[in-house]
């Protein structure tokens, strides 16, 4: 079922204009006109996401790349799944779906990463030369900017209930202070682990020396640190420091049960937290702070927050046995060469005895890397972590219910299947 | 010599106690001992040093005498006044020990404190802490931080160190132990205070995972002293920390650099938490902005004092007294105070320091022309042209043993140049 789509004027008209004019709850042609003018008649295939209510509405202009704009239809408009004003329904047919991508998702606040790149590149770039080498390194090496993405997102969500217009100058440093806070832990990371290559170029020790990836690294977070004490409020200045303190802890865990066994799932979900969802969990709660909603909205977005990051952990940990070198950017099963005991492995340790022998080895002998990456596989380890990040991502999901429906609210529930889909 | 018999005085009391209830008009107990001499700069408080036994350390005890009884030295209430005649004194060149007795209890808390922060979490973090906490620290940034709480608690009327106070205490040697882990990765020093670093005996992911953590924590705790003005000046400081690393490791062997560039790059590395130290104090002691202000003050002009001292001896002191190489920092292509002053006049010395010591015997000469380029002694004068400064940053304190105990440590600083 193919539907001619209205042409979308991305020029002028701000997305967040769009949304209180209360387009949803009008079902008059003309209103919808907003959104859609004359369409070109360029024949295109229209994807469509729908989890809860909104939808986001893929058009592609040209054969280029299709730009993604939320729509905010009528509730009564999905119950099949055709609107009852048909220009805002979409195809439901699988067969020609697109694979979400996260450029796509973040079309909506693109201009918004888009100033948080340069004013990263500047606010790094501005002490030294060095420093800028390194920040370039790290900086343009690929990072997909998907927690400023998730707070730019949560901001527009959550602003909608607090009436607020525009994101708050709070609002875009929170997303700078975020992500320097984690391309820091990414450098010491490196340092720490030894690893060569990040995301399909070299580390920034690996090309500059642990000096200046130590330097790089406690220079960012002491920016961070500064630019958070000039935000001047005590609630996310806590909740950030909170996330410092436990990125430590969580280097620390790690570090000190390499190659053990006994590790249960519950420490490998409390390492996730303080490594990974508790730096997710903070952004979009303090988004949620500078949108001042209240307090029970904040803290679902929270969980929500921490429920996404990790499923991300648990997906990610999968990946490092599904994809080959080429595709994660650096070595495959690098996890499991240098001891750290992720989802897939704590499952099939419990059905391969003889796993168990292979990992307290340590991988002495040639060829048991290997044939611990196929037990991990035949032992159900796999398909039980996917099932875990499944059950995380339907928390997640829940999260959200407190949010008006709205392309931002869609978008971030795409941005949860995002996160699965890069498993099936 | 005048010896006064001293009082006993009832150390289980606490100072404070003393002082409020104007104990230099009590009677004490009488125990012959000798009494050491008083240092009194400015005028008013004086430290006096008892030896209570024979062979066990002095025990300071601040007083407050009356103002008047200062003019000729000699108080009219005999019982607290002190010997004046250096010559024939027991003069103690003023140790930091002696310095901190009145705070004593406060440090030895801190210390505890510090060790149970960092090592919960860990037992590799607790032999890392151990090498750096027990690696003959001298405390002397918590030191301060509690000499300016109790000297400018007065002015407010406090009689107890707050919480906030002590946590400040811990922050502070938090900050400034995590920076020196990680610039011992950065500078690849293998040994400080007489003792292997952190990350020679450990290796490098320790050393950088140990700082990491120890900044965390820092950061933890200041966030949850809620004081706003305090968290922006802490942030400042290890803002500034990673400011001076780059500043340092970009001027290497740069014998370009200036006064300015070398006053800036040493309040960045050191002043600035010193600073930061004493005004914290003094905000939590709720004083007025304009003491706030000159205790800043005072601890930036002890803070650069004590970096130019820092800078001479090590080009003055032994490998042994250092406890790590001795000309370290020319080595590496630091150049510090005395080897600016001493470029000004020798030629020679810029050639050797642009060839970065290639040649066998190149830094011992460097060394020497140091000394004989007079750049040795014009350091000493900046040194002491920051202490003076200093000395004057604590005249808005009122005359107490802990504002002397302030203007000693200025002293006690300069001594080590003597």
């Amino acid at each position: 079922m193919m539907m001619s789509c209205r042409n979308i004027d991305l020029g002028g008209t701000s997305v967040l204009d769009l949304m209180p004019c209360g387009c949803s709850s009008s079902s008059s042609p003309t209103t919808r006109g907003i959104f859609f003018g004359n369409c070109s008649k360029t024949v295109c295939s229209i994807g469509r996401r729908s989890y809860g209510a909104g939808n986001l509405v893929f058009l592609r202009r040209d054969s280029g790349s299709c730009k993604a704009i939320p729509a905010k239809p009528k509730e009564s408009a999905l119950v099949n799944g055709l609107g009852e004003d048909k220009t805002v329904m979409i195809n439901l047919r699988q067969e020609s779906r697109k694979p979400i991508s996260l450029e796509s998702l973040f079309e909506v606040v693109a201009d918004d990463l888009q100033s948080l790149n340069d004013n990263l590149l500047s606010i790094v770039g501005a002490e030294n030369p060095v420093l800028i080498s390194a920040a370039e390194q790290i900086f343009s090496a690929g990072g997909k900017r998907m927690r400023p993405g998730l707070v730019f997102l949560v901001s527009q969500a959550t602003a909608e209930l607090a009436g607020l217009k525009e994101l708050t100058v709070e609002h875009r440093r929170l997303a700078e202070i975020i992500e320097m806070i984690h391309t820091a832990s990414l450098i010491h990371d490196d340092v720490l682990d030894e690893s060569d290559m990040r995301r399909g170029k070299e580390t920034v020790h690996e090309l500059f020396g642990t000096r200046v990836a130590v330097l790089a690294g406690d220079f960012m977070f002491a920016q961070a640190s500064w630019y958070l004490a000039n935000l001047e409020n005590l609630e996310v200045i806590k909740l950030i420091s909170q996330v410092i303190k436990d990125f430590a802890s969580g280097e620390i865990k790690q570090a000190s049960s390499l190659f053990d066994c006994d590790v249960k799932l519950d420490d490998y979900l409390l390492k996730s937290y303080y490594k990974t969802a508790s730096l997710v969990a903070a952004s979009t709660k303090g988004a949620a702070i500078f949108s001042s909603v209240e307090s029970e909205v904040a803290e679902q977005m929270y969980q929500f927050g921490k429920n996404l990051g990790l499923s991300f952990q648990v997906v990610d940990d999968i990946l490092d046995f599904t994809q080959s070198s080429e595709q994660l950017g650096k070595p495959a099963a690098n996890d499991l060469a240098k001891g750290n005991i992720t989802a897939p492995v704590i499952f099939a340790l419990e059905n391969e005895p003889r796993l168990r022998e292979i990992i307290e080895s340590e991988f002495c002998e040639p060829g048991s890397l290997e044939e611990a990456i196929e037990m991990v596989r035949s032992g159900g380890g796999i398909k039980r972590a996917q099932e875990l990040a499944k059950e995380k991502a339907e928390l997640a999901l829940t999260n959200l219910s407190c949010l008006p429906r709205s392309g931002f609210r869609s978008a971030l529930e795409d941005m949860v299947m995002f996160n699965l889909e890069r498993i099936d």
